[in-house]
């Protein structure tokens, strides 16, 4: 699948010339099936559905010009997605047998099969196109912009939509100084976490005594519930690609590397791919375009630690360790990567840089708010209606993104909260949907922006168990090297397993906070002094919850075992004897045509009657 | 076993020359050695170690803090079942804990019989399709705790056309 | 010359060196667990937290290993340095409440008990504060025991948890360990040495003359390893007398500085000694 362009560039003419040859050999309106190969898609079968549409092009009598894989959409929940063109139709939840009848009817007929466009479920209105889906309309895609365009593992594709053209621009046409000048100018900030000032951390690298420089791409996405990065690594790798080659040109950089979380095989492949194409078409390696600048990346895999998206345990990692941080007193732009100033940025900031310099950095500052510009990618799940990633401008309100983008929460649920930054982040309540997101504003709020997960949350979602989640996670992804993080997790843990186990103890809240605050003072990396955030978030704004479990040994949104009651719902019981018969203690009386009562005594709150009844009669109380 | 040295030995070799004998990259090669053997057995680890010129103490502390080595031999299947926010959300929690009962098996382990080896991932970024379980690399979605032990009790327990590892005489 | 100003008190210190040496030099004291002259620090335990003056806010840094670039105020004594340090010790002690050692150093920082359940499992009381490990590797050169598994699981082991090759049971791990976890035994039936818990035993280098237990055996080779002996320059040298010897060791340190020996008077052996 892999095509290298057939020359290498030496200049950017041959680059424009190239470029122009590949998009005159496209004709406008010619027949065009996009099959998504992303992770999601491909796992629910797409892959063969390329190959059916493969045979179903070679065997027509009309001229099909074009099928091609694509990665990541955005859009996973309604996978396996089948683009159309002309008319960029997007079909949805595509399976096999579907594949003639789009090949006769939409490829060559140019009719739509209408049961497979997406449906609003609220006013039933089909969309035909991506544009008309409520999901994409709110959207703003500057970094996914080719994503589910192009096909992720032909450098032709990407040069025709306009790729390396940044990379062109900067390397032959402006300085180093005058590249860092316009990220500058972006206000781009870090997109992995942090949110650090990407211009500033270029520029302390570049001041930076030492040679070697090095810049790494942190493809090591470890926030459960976000996968905005694998999307970009493995639906566009040239745009990472791209960035890291203008950011080592800017800092003075000619070795890179990109470590991708070992749970990522396609991007990895994607990449590996990407770079082969990208070396033999003189884009990358020595010399790229005759301007003397060389620079080269190789790709990591990581070997299964969250820990490893911290920095300095990245770099750790490239070293052959284990993944433990150190002390960042002296900074990793000074003494990073073997000791020498190294650059790590987020694979979605890498994504960011080629548009900057292509448009300006004053282009990509019109987006945003005052200390947040441009666009974030967020991954938005849970018990939302439409699940995937999206794009929005910083600044958007959390509503719209539920809400309009989201399709609200699912199943006729209610909001509760939603919760953003990973473990290090924290729940935002319904009370803050009308909050503007950028850095800063989520910070205000106990959490944090973090790399872009955004987990949805209804009515019967526990809190206090949400705080245990994070925490249990937390504890099993610690290097353990210091204290307050080894033992200061396994003690919150602890206090919240009794919690959830109806062991909770007044004054349990006041060791949790106090833990807290010793974790975040004295914890030796930001994984130790950001664990707590789940708790504190929780703990701030469901409090109640807390308070529930701990002097009621109640758990208000019925998920905690053994703190919340089954009881029988007498209208809806019909009483067929079958959780009767299953209750292995005994607990349920009942005779034919009499509803069934189960005795608070003797039950166990196994579960065991809710999970056998036909007729939904059990209640959680 | 002798002949197994000799091919073992020509693998460490073979590898730290694909990364040109550089130590930074130990954890791609442990992982090539690793994607070859099935697992981390200790005598080519000290190969390695020799070859590289590293404590043996580095290459264990390598293998045990990274979740993705082993240092046991793996199953015939391999079995990943992702327990990250959005699937445990989504009932994982409870799946998690019924494999480990049922098959008697630890996370990072491999079942008494040898059938699968099971590991518990921290999200694989198909979060629209929770509750994830990925069975010999291919992707089982919407799980359910039926689902699963139906799936894993299914695992054909012998491989057609699979050599064994005998040494010849 | 940075100074730093720790607890109102000025001191001067090296580009480089360290908030503990400051206070080392100005007289205060600061709780270590995993700090030792010896190696590198490791700023794991977390124990020696101070707090930095940094204009409009202030920073709970580690002191054994914050570099010294400025001019800096630290506090020790502050309540915010003073909590700190008292709360990562209750964490310590919670795992090894017994610990007579901990105990000691709790009750010197003020600390009597700690208000935490033990939830955690240490190998006979080992806090990991990685001194034995750092001993074993930056001075030994041996690294015969490193850090194994992660978090909770995280522990200090010989390769595969089975007696060391690399192990020449010198006894330096013990000698750091601040909390009696390592230890030396002796088997009289085999004069052997044994490093527990890490299971490496080695031969005793036993005295010719009274029979006492020196060191282990490996201990010595490898100490010998690093001896450079010239046997012909001991011969010849113990053929002259010691004025001829000055005047040699002279002559031949003039020519190493580039004196030049034409400039010397004779340096052949005065026929009268």
């Amino acid at each position: 699948m892999i095509q290298a362009s057939a020359r290498r560039m030496t200049t950017p003419a041959d680059l424009q010339a190239w470029r122009d040859r590949l998009v005159a050999g496209r004709s406008d309106g010619a027949r065009r099936v996009r099959v998504c190969i992303g992770t999601g898609c491909a796992a629910k079968g797409s892959r063969k559905l390329y190959e059916l549409f493969v045979q179903a092009a070679g065997q027509a009598d009309a001229h099909v010009e074009a099928v091609t894989c694509v990665g990541c959409h955005g859009f996973c929940e309604r996978g396996p997605i089948v683009v159309v063109e002309p008319g960029n139709i997007l079909y949805q939840r595509v399976e096999e047998p579907d594949v003639p009848e789009i090949f006769r009817e939409t490829v060559i007929g140019g009719r739509l099969v209408e049961r497979l466009l997406y449906e609003d479920p609220g006013t039933g209105d089909k969309a035909a196109t991506a544009e008309d889906i409520p999901f994409y309309k709110a959207q703003k895609r500057i970094v996914l912009e080719h994503n589910g365009r192009i096909d992720p593992t032909s450098i032709d594709e990407y040069i025709a939509a306009d790729g390396y053209a940044a990379l062109a621009k900067a390397l032959t046409t402006m300085t180093p100084e005058e590249t860092l000048e316009q990220v500058e100018r972006s206000g781009l900030r870090g997109r992995g976490g942090g949110g650090f000032s990407t211009a500033r951390k270029w520029r302390s690298c570049r001041r930076a005594p030492g040679e070697p420089k090095y810049v790494i791409c942190n493809g090591d996405e470890g926030d459960p519930g976000a996968f905005m990065d694998r999307s970009i690594m493995e639906g566009n790798p040239h745009l990472v690609l791209e960035g890291m080659v203008i950011g080592a040109y800017a800092i003075g950089s000619s070795q890179g590397y990109i470590y991708v979380r070992n749970e990522y095989p396609l991007a990895v492949e994607h990449l590996r791919g990407a770079i082969d194409a990208a070396r033999a078409a003189g884009l990358l390696g020595d010399n790229i375009l005759q301007t003397g600048f060389a620079f080269d990346v190789r790709i990591n895999r990581g070997g299964g630690a969250f820990v490893c998206g911290e920095s300095t345990a990245l770099m750790a990692s490239l070293e052959g360790r284990p993944g433990e941080p150190r002390a960042k007193y002296v900074h990793t732009v000074e003494s990073g990567l073997h000791g020498k100033p190294t650059n790590l940025n987020n694979a979605e900031t890498w994504a960011n840089v080629p548009a900057i310099v292509n448009h300006g950095g004053d282009w990509f500052a019109s987006t945003g708010t005052e200390g947040s510009k441009g666009t974030k990618v967020f991954s938005l799940v849970g018990q939302v209606v439409n699940t995937g990633l999206v794009e929005v401008p910083m600044g958007i309100t959390l509503r719209r993104i539920v809400e309009e983008i989201g399709g609200g929460v699912k199943e006729g649920g209610t909001f509760k909260a939603v919760q953003t930054g990973g473990p290090s982040g924290g729940c935002i309540p319904a009370e803050h949907l009308d909050t503007r997101v950028d850095f800063d504003e989520l910070t205000r709020l106990g959490s944090m922006m973090g790399s872009g997960g955004m987990i949805v949350m209804d009515q019967d979602t526990c809190m206090v168990n949400v705080a245990r989640y994070f925490l249990n996670f937390l504890r099993e992804e610690s290097c353990g090297k210091c204290t307050p993080c080894r033992e200061g997790l396994a003690q919150m843990l602890h206090i919240l397993d009794r919690i959830t186990h109806s062991q909770g103890r007044r004054g349990d809240v006041e060791k949790l906070d106090q833990l807290a605050a010793l974790l975040e003072g004295t914890a030796l990396c930001a994984l130790g002094k950001t664990a707590a955030n789940p708790v504190l978030s929780t703990i701030r704004y469901f409090r109640d919850e807390y308070d529930a479990h701990i002097v009621d040994g109640r758990c208000p949104a019925k998920e905690c075992r053994g703190m919340f009651r089954y009881e029988i719902d007498p209208e809806a019981c019909k009483a067929c004897g079958i959780c009767l018969k299953a209750c292995p203690v005994g607990a349920i009386t009942g005779e034919k045509k009499v509803p069934h009562v189960i005795d608070q005594d003797t039950c166990t709150l196994c579960g065991t009657c809710l999970d056998k009844c036909p007729f939904s009669a059990v209640l959680k109380v | 076993m002798p002949e197994d040295t000799t091919i073992r030995d020509d693998l460490i070799e073979s590898i730290v020359a694909r990364y040109d004998g550089e130590k930074g990259m130990l954890i791609p090669m442990m992982q090539d050695i690793q994607a070859e053997l099935g697992y981390l057995p200790a005598d080519p680890l000290r190969h390695l170690a020799r070859r590289l010129d590293l404590p043996l103490s580095r290459l264990y502390a390598v293998a045990t803090f990274y979740a993705s080595f082993r240092l046991a031999p793996k199953g015939l299947h391999e079995v990943t079942l992702c327990v990250g926010t959005v699937c445990y959300l989504k009932g994982a929690g409870e799946i998690a804990e019924k494999i480990c009962q049922e098959f008697q098996v630890a996370p990072g382990g491999t079942t008494p019989d040898g059938l699968f080896s099971y590991q518990p991932v921290n999200c694989v970024g198909a979060c629209a399709l929770a509750p994830v379980m990925i069975v010999d690399g291919e992707y089982h979605d919407g799980v359910t705790v039926e689902g699963a032990m139906t799936l894993l009790a299914a695992l054909p327990s012998e491989e057609a056309g699979q050599d064994e590892q005998e040494a010849p005489t | 010359m940075p100074t730093v100003t720790i607890d109102d008190i000025p001191v001067d210190v090296p580009e480089g060196a360290t908030i503990l040496d400051a206070a080392h030099k100005a007289g205060i004291w600061i709780p270590t667990l995993c700090y030792h002259p010896a190696v590198a620090p490791q700023a794991t335990c977390r124990l020696c937290m101070v707090e930095l003056d940094r204009g409009d806010w202030t920073q709970l840094v580690t002191a054994c290993n914050y570099p010294v670039r400025r001019d800096i105020t630290v506090s020790v004594s502050s309540a915010n340095a003073v909590a700190a340090r008292r709360g990562v010790m209750a964490l310590i002690l919670a795992r090894a409440p017994d610990n007579e050692q901990l105990q000691a150093l709790a009750r010197r920082m003020g600390v009597d008990t700690t208000p935490w359940p033990t939830v955690s499992v240490a190998q006979r009381d080992c806090i990991l504060c990685g001194l034995c490990t750092a001993v074993c590797d930056e001075v030994l050169g041996k690294a015969a025991i490193g850090f194994a598994g992660r978090g909770m699981e995280r522990a200090v082991t010989p390769p595969f948890r089975q007696a060391s090759e690399d192990c020449i049971a010198c006894g330096a791990c013990a000698a750091v360990c601040p909390v009696g976890t390592i230890r030396i035994r002796y088997h009289d039936d085999s004069d052997e040495i044994e490093i527990s818990p890490f299971k490496a035993r080695a031969k005793l280098q036993i005295c010719r003359a009274c029979g006492a237990r020196i060191v282990s055996v490996p201990a010595v080779a490898e100490a010998l390893k690093g001896i450079d002996v010239d046997w012909d320059k001991i011969r010849q040298l113990a053929q002259v007398c010691p004025k001829c010897r000055r005047r040699q060791a002279a002559s031949e340190l003039a020519g190493a500085l580039g004196g030049g020996a034409q400039n010397r008077t004779s340096d052949r052996f005065p026929s009268s000694c």
